[in-house]
């Protein structure tokens, strides 16, 4: 071959304007997927329960993540609701008070947990006690929570290397929203409310 | 349309070519011979010229100019360009290529040859009983009269017609010029692997081809006494069945609830359990291997199409029975360098591994790679093995950790995980949820990887070869799609720069490449080839290198892989057996 036609005399289109056909830095595409394409995750479930046997879980730190309601359990339907006592006084009795923590499985998913506080006159319960005991202990590390019914009270797992397992990843909701989507059609403040009138009978 | 074209001479070719004279396509493909050119039609798409060239016209040179050469499948037409001492252009556009970037991941029911991207487009084509007919009198080597070359030399312009006014044009509009070219700078190094070849000790195939036959009747007899399975040539489920309940190996099933007998399953099977190992050999020595079809060449290299681009992932797929990198193993024994030489097989370390972690940027994924164990460092991280742990004290869990990262770059679940580690689902499910909870980063990255190509209907390399997403996709290939498309795009790349310095790149084998030269040059060939791939690696990661290893191999010595160890010496002392029989009886 001639030189000229070794050196071809290219005009270039615009995606390989260098003067090397082959500038691969000019014909990279980005692998940056996350920010192409962003996709967000939508929390829709939020379950208010106690951690399952089995859960290896953590409790939010913050206080901001944890608030102290009355809860109404209808125990047939193993259903939880919130209330607004200030809306629906009268039903104070049906009612328990408890520590609302904002509480996170292994696997990553989120749930609220009520632990109850001690009644009014004081007396304590072991279960309850334990149970916040545990929650004291789970916003420090990774524990699993067993009730055992020969003790009446939970027994605390702790797992022994805390280092080796990751910190959990807290959804960015606030405490309000998590709330908002876990008590969605549970939420009782009104006084014609379904639920109270099925209490009235 | 030409003005899409920046060259001056963009030249449109066809080659018809023969291996040595053959009856049939399967014999042809199988010889290992390099192509000889028949005749060869090229046409200058700016100033429409047209040559024709018939054996004994060829000459030493192009009798064009030629800036960029256009093909259906260009190594082919490279590999004339070879065959005549022809200097190949430096830009070659493929419309193989583009055809099957356009089209990857999608339907296409008449296939990828050039008739079947013609159809693609509804264009017209030549009607294939003829074309068949023309290429098998081509394949015969001759001798051919006259007007059978003129025959010859019309169906070779027809291909390039179709090439440069059918195809091209119907093309063009939507062919990523820049990076088609760098595809096509590909299909230039692609032919010298597929000139060089790999050199082969023909003598011990040949043996191994004569008494083949009687080979697999002995290897049952030696294997299948430790399980009786097997009735004369045949293998029995129920029989296979009993042994493994007898051994408590628990067994993959179909939907149907017959075992999963699938080579697939025996390869991950033979690897949690190592007694399921020789039987996974003695059935692939008796089902797969057709000793008869590896393509070995009178030179006594093995050499075959390495059919570039036919994979999803843009990788080569050469032919299984032909390629000496396709059957089993132990057959890999049988490369030998030639007399003063020798050869090396050179492999990146972990490439899926590394390429995950550098494009995800997986800081502790990153961390596992540098650390030269990404496995270890990985159960490290995991806190199942102390900081102080090496492979050595503690191999079984590294051996898991490393099974669950392998899972992971070929997107695997947890329960696929726990069979291959022949433990139960729990544990699987347990060493996926480490690599989730250690490698955050690199799982919403992967995620989104796969969000990205659903949502887009496409994904792409680094340097764009894309996979489109149909209406029914396999979301585990999305996944592993980056790594193991980005891991093409890397041996590609390193096999351009090797074939430009001029290294011998005898074959390339999904990681790793094979290199020969004159032991004179063999260690710097060896370090030449380890920096392509470092610049490859740097190229394509950004900066970042991947290791590379290097086996080298000496004449008189035979490469060997350690996996097919003892099947080769078993099959080795089977033959020595043979031979001392047939020199007793003699």
């Amino acid at each position: 071959m001639s030189d000229e036609q070794s050196k071809p005399k290219l005009e270039l289109i615009d995606a390989a304007a260098s003067d090397d056909p082959f500038d691969l830095a000019k014909l990279r595409v980005s692998q940056d997927f996350l920010e192409a394409t962003p996709v967000k995750k939508l929390l829709t479930t939020v379950s208010v329960r106690k951690p399952g046997q089995q859960d290896f879980i953590r409790v939010h730190p913050s206080t901001k993540y944890r608030d102290l309601v009355a809860i109404l359990e209808l125990k047939e339907d193993r259903e939880s609701y919130l209330v607004n006592l200030g809306a629906v006084p009268e039903i104070q009795s049906e009612c328990y008070v408890a520590t609302l923590f904002t509480a996170i499985t292994r696997s990553g998913v989120v749930f609220l947990w009520p632990v109850r506080v001690p009644a009014a006159d004081g007396r304590t319960n072991d279960w309850h006690l334990s149970a916040a005991m545990a929650a004291e202990q789970a916003m420090k590390n990774w524990v699993r929570v067993r009730a055992n019914m020969s003790l009446r009270a939970y027994e605390i797992f702790l797992a022994e290397n805390q280092k080796a397992i990751p910190d959990p990843e807290w959804p960015a909701l606030s405490f309000q929203e998590l709330c908002r989507i876990a008590f969605r059609a549970r939420l009782i403040d009104q006084a014609n409310h379904p639920v109270i009138k099925r209490l009235r009978g | 349309m030409l003005d899409r074209l920046p060259f001056q001479h963009p030249v449109a070719i066809d080659f018809e070519f023969e291996f040595g004279g053959h009856k049939s396509f399967e014999e042809a493909s199988r010889s290992g011979e390099r192509p000889r050119p028949v005749c060869m039609v090229a046409k200058d798409l700016r100033t429409g010229q047209v040559w024709k060239l018939r054996r004994g016209e060829f000459g030493s040179m192009p009798p064009f100019p030629i800036d960029l050469l256009i093909a259906y499948y260009a190594s082919a037409e490279l590999g004339c360009f070879k065959a005549l001492g022809w200097q190949a252009p430096t830009h070659v556009l493929d419309l193989f290529i583009e055809f099957r970037a356009r089209t990857n991941g999608r339907n296409t029911p008449n296939g990828a040859s050039l008739l079947g991207a013609l159809t693609y487009f509804g264009l017209d084509g030549m009607d294939i009983a003829e074309k068949q007919d023309l290429r098998l009198r081509i394949l015969s080597g001759g001798p051919w009269s006259a007007e059978e070359m003129n025959s010859f030399v019309e169906y070779c312009g027809k291909d390039t017609s179709a090439c440069a006014n059918q195809l091209l044009p119907a093309m063009l509009p939507q062919i990523d010029l820049p990076r088609a070219l760098l595809r096509g700078r590909f299909m230039r190094s692609a032919a010298a692997v597929e000139w060089n070849g790999t050199p082969i000790d023909v003598v011990t195939l040949e043996l191994l081809r004569r008494y083949w036959t009687d080979i697999q009747n002995d290897l049952i007899a030696a294997i299948d006494k430790d399980y009786d399975v097997f009735e004369g040539r045949s293998f029995r489920i129920d029989r296979w069945e009993r042994w493994l309940a007898a051994h408590n190996i628990p067994w993959p099933r179909l939907d149907s609830g017959r075992l999963d007998l699938s080579d697939d399953t025996f390869r991950q099977m033979a690897r949690a359990y190592p007694a399921v190992a020789p039987m996974r050999e003695l059935r692939s020595a008796l089902s797969e291997m057709r000793l008869a079809d590896l393509a070995v060449g009178r030179d006594a290299r093995n050499r075959t199409l390495l059919s570039a681009f036919r994979a999803r992932s843009g990788r080569c797929a050469p032919s299984n029975t032909r390629y000496i990198f396709g059957p089993s193993v132990w057959l890999r024994n049988l490369i030998q360098p030639p007399p003063g030489h020798g050869v090396a097989y050179i492999d990146w370390e972990q490439q899926e591994h590394g390429i995950a972690a550098v494009l995800s940027g997986d800081p502790a994924m990153l961390a596992a790679y540098v650390s030269g164990d990404p496995y270890l460092e990985f159960a490290k991280q995991a806190g199942a093995v102390p900081p102080n742990a090496t492979k050595y004290s503690h191999r079984s869990e590294r051996e898991l950790f490393k099974q669950c990262s392998l899972a992971v770059a070929y997107g695997m679940e947890a329960e696929g995980l726990a069979r291959r580690i022949g433990q139960p689902p729990v544990v699987g499910r347990d060493l996926m949820r480490a690599h989730h909870e250690i490698n955050r980063v690199y799982w919403r990255w992967s995620d989104a990887a796969v969000d990205h190509a659903v949502l887009t209907g496409s994904i792409s390399t680094v340097f764009g070869w894309p996979l489109h997403v149909g209406e029914s996709f396999n979301p585990r290939s999305l996944r592993n799609y980056p790594c193991q498309a980005n891991g093409s795009e890397l041996l590609r790349l390193a096999a351009c720069f090797a074939a430009e310095q001029g290294i011998e790149v005898t074959a390339l084998i999904h990681d790793a490449a094979m290199v020969c030269a004159p032991l004179d040059r063999l260690d710097a060939d060896v370090e030449r080839m380890r920096a392509c791939m470092a610049k490859a690696s740097r190229v394509v990661l950004d900066g970042f290198e991947l290791r590379t290893e290097a086996h080298v191999v000496r004449y008189p010595d035979r490469y060997q892989d350690p996996r097919g160890t003892l099947m080769w010496d078993r099959v080795m002392r089977l033959i020595a057996a043979r031979e001392a029989a047939r020199q007793g009886a003699a």
